[in-house]
């Protein structure tokens, strides 16, 4: 499959790719989905904007997963990329290949974050409203941020600090005044490991725990495991709130003024059907059955009500750690590598996401560096890096 | 959740799934559910407020400026089909 449409043109010399699901204007945005197949923006993200005002070059997009709900990109209508029986995702292959500087990616349900574990490489998905969202494709609007993934925490930092700030074009975009905080640095001297985040993880991933607690411990930061049954309950309702939101956000993909149409129909609602049916693939309309089921009368007050009740109480309970601590250390994925069997399993993003939804359901900052994940307070994304290039550093 | 409440879904929704994936999705959705009602009782949410947005989120306002950003020839540039302008769908009103 393809993994990137190279764009012709760019003199600068610092280069970068943006995912699928970031706007533009000269190159098509197809969200990994047969729905948008050859689509054309008429507009540019804010993201691109900021940064082609500041002299970086745009090289190309890069495949993702169907609306970026998926593992790592295996639902793309494009295929998935197999690397000696491992799956692989397409924008962590092009900076792991030293084709761009960074990458500009939107964090849906932690495929960029798994990603930059596997391959090894730092990503920072900032608090929410720190980046413009405005012309990025919708699909759960509450919790999903725009990301940097590069190869390391200073050429995150560098990215980030190019696109953060506030946008009156985007509703959910905080003011300056707010984003101004992350330029204030603290030094992160207490850790906390959630021992019921460690659930379910391989051999491989509990030894780079280990390799970087290791690390923080050799750099005088205390590093303490704590019980915690809250954060681990984020995944069950992330997934409420995430499957909601993607069915209202692609209902409006109907085969009418944009996108796929079915060839085959008699009348309009069949038109409708059709062309979703056959768009559409069976991870992303399971997605929109949960998600509008959820809202449904029947389960509205139980499910989905109870899921946004539980938000606050699990933003409360981060709180609540982080008046102890500086960072919480967890997981980004369960495996560094996602096999055949994995593949085979439609729901395994919704399994995954056990370690991506707490940071996702609280859009609090998290950076995957050195294949773990810190979680952050809100604003704290450059106090985090800087402890990113310390273990960046020490642990090569 | 039955096959019934699930084609009553599908119509909702504008979709259909073979039968395999009927299969698929009716034991997904039903081992998550499981989950959630297990789960109800872990935390008690009674008093607790409703978080819609993670972040204070104000209404942005905008000078009331007519403009029109793009042509309709433009909006049209990716539709399936059109006709002197206007977007082709089949007949709606017998």
């Amino acid at each position: 499959m393809k993994k990137y449409t190279v764009k012709t043109q760019t003199q600068s010399t610092a280069k970068f790719v943006a995912d699928d699901m970031i706007l533009t204007k000269d190159i098509p945005t197809c969200a990994g989905s047969k729905m948008l197949d050859g689509y054309v923006s008429l507009f540019e993200a804010e993201v691109l904007t900021r940064l082609a005002d500041k002299g970086y070059g745009l090289a190309g997009k890069t495949d993702v997963g169907e609306f970026s709900i998926d593992l790592l990109g295996e639902t793309s209508y494009n295929g998935a990329i197999i690397e000696d029986g491992v799956l692989k995702n397409a924008t962590a292959s092009v900076i792991k290949d030293g084709e761009v500087d960074f990458a500009i990616t939107l964090d849906v349900n932690g495929s960029v974050r798994r990603a930059a574990a596997q391959d090894g490489l730092v990503s920072i998905k900032p608090t929410y409203g720190t980046v413009s969202r405005f012309g990025t494709i919708p699909v759960v609007c509450s919790g999903e941020t725009v990301s940097v993934m590069a190869k390391t925490a200073d050429l995150c930092k560098e990215a980030l600090s190019a696109i953060a700030g506030h946008d009156d074009k985007d509703g959910t975009s905080l003011p300056q005044s707010e984003i101004d905080k992350t330029k204030t640095e603290k030094e992160i001297r207490k850790v906390a490991v959630l021992s019921s985040m460690l659930k379910g993880v391989d051999g491989k991933v509990s030894e780079k725990l280990n390799n970087v607690c290791e690390i923080l411990r050799k750099n005088g930061i205390e590093v303490t495991e704590i019980d915690d049954s809250v954060i681990a309950l984020s995944s069950a309702y992330w997934a409420v709130l995430m499957s909601a939101e993607c069915c209202n956000n692609v209902s409006k993909y109907d085969g009418v003024k944009y996108g796929y149409r079915a060839q085959n129909f008699m009348g309009i609602d069949e038109l409708y059907t059709n062309s979703r049916t056959e768009a559409f693939g069976f991870l992303l309309k399971s997605t929109i059955l949960l998600g509008s089921e959820t809202l449904s009368t029947a389960n509205y007050v139980k499910i989905y009500d109870k899921a946004l009740r539980m938000r606050r109480v699990i933003v409360e309970e981060f709180a609540k750690i982080f008046a102890s601590y500086d960072v919480v250390l967890m997981p980004a994925c369960s495996a560094f590598a996602y096999g055949e069997e994995d593949m085979k399993n439609t729901y395994k993003a919704y399994e995954e996401n056990f370690y991506t939804a707490p940071a996702s359901i609280t859009g609090l900052p998290a950076v995957v560096v050195g294949g773990v994940q810190f979680v952050g307070n809100a604003f704290s994304e450059n106090s985090m890096l800087s402890l990113a290039a310390i273990i960046e550093k020490e642990g090569k | 959740m039955d096959r019934e409440i699930l084609r009553r879904l599908e119509l909702l929704n504008q979709l259909r799934l073979t039968e395999e994936e009927k299969q698929t999705f009716l034991e997904f959705f039903n081992s998550k559910k499981s989950n959630l009602e297990a789960l109800d009782n872990a935390v008690n949410t009674q008093n607790v407020e409703r978080m819609v947005h993670v972040m204070p989120v104000m209404t942005v306002v905008r000078e009331d400026v007519v403009k029109q950003p793009f042509s309709r020839d433009d909006l049209q540039r990716s539709a399936p089909e059109t006709d002197e302008g206007y977007w082709c769908v089949p007949r709606v009103v017998e």
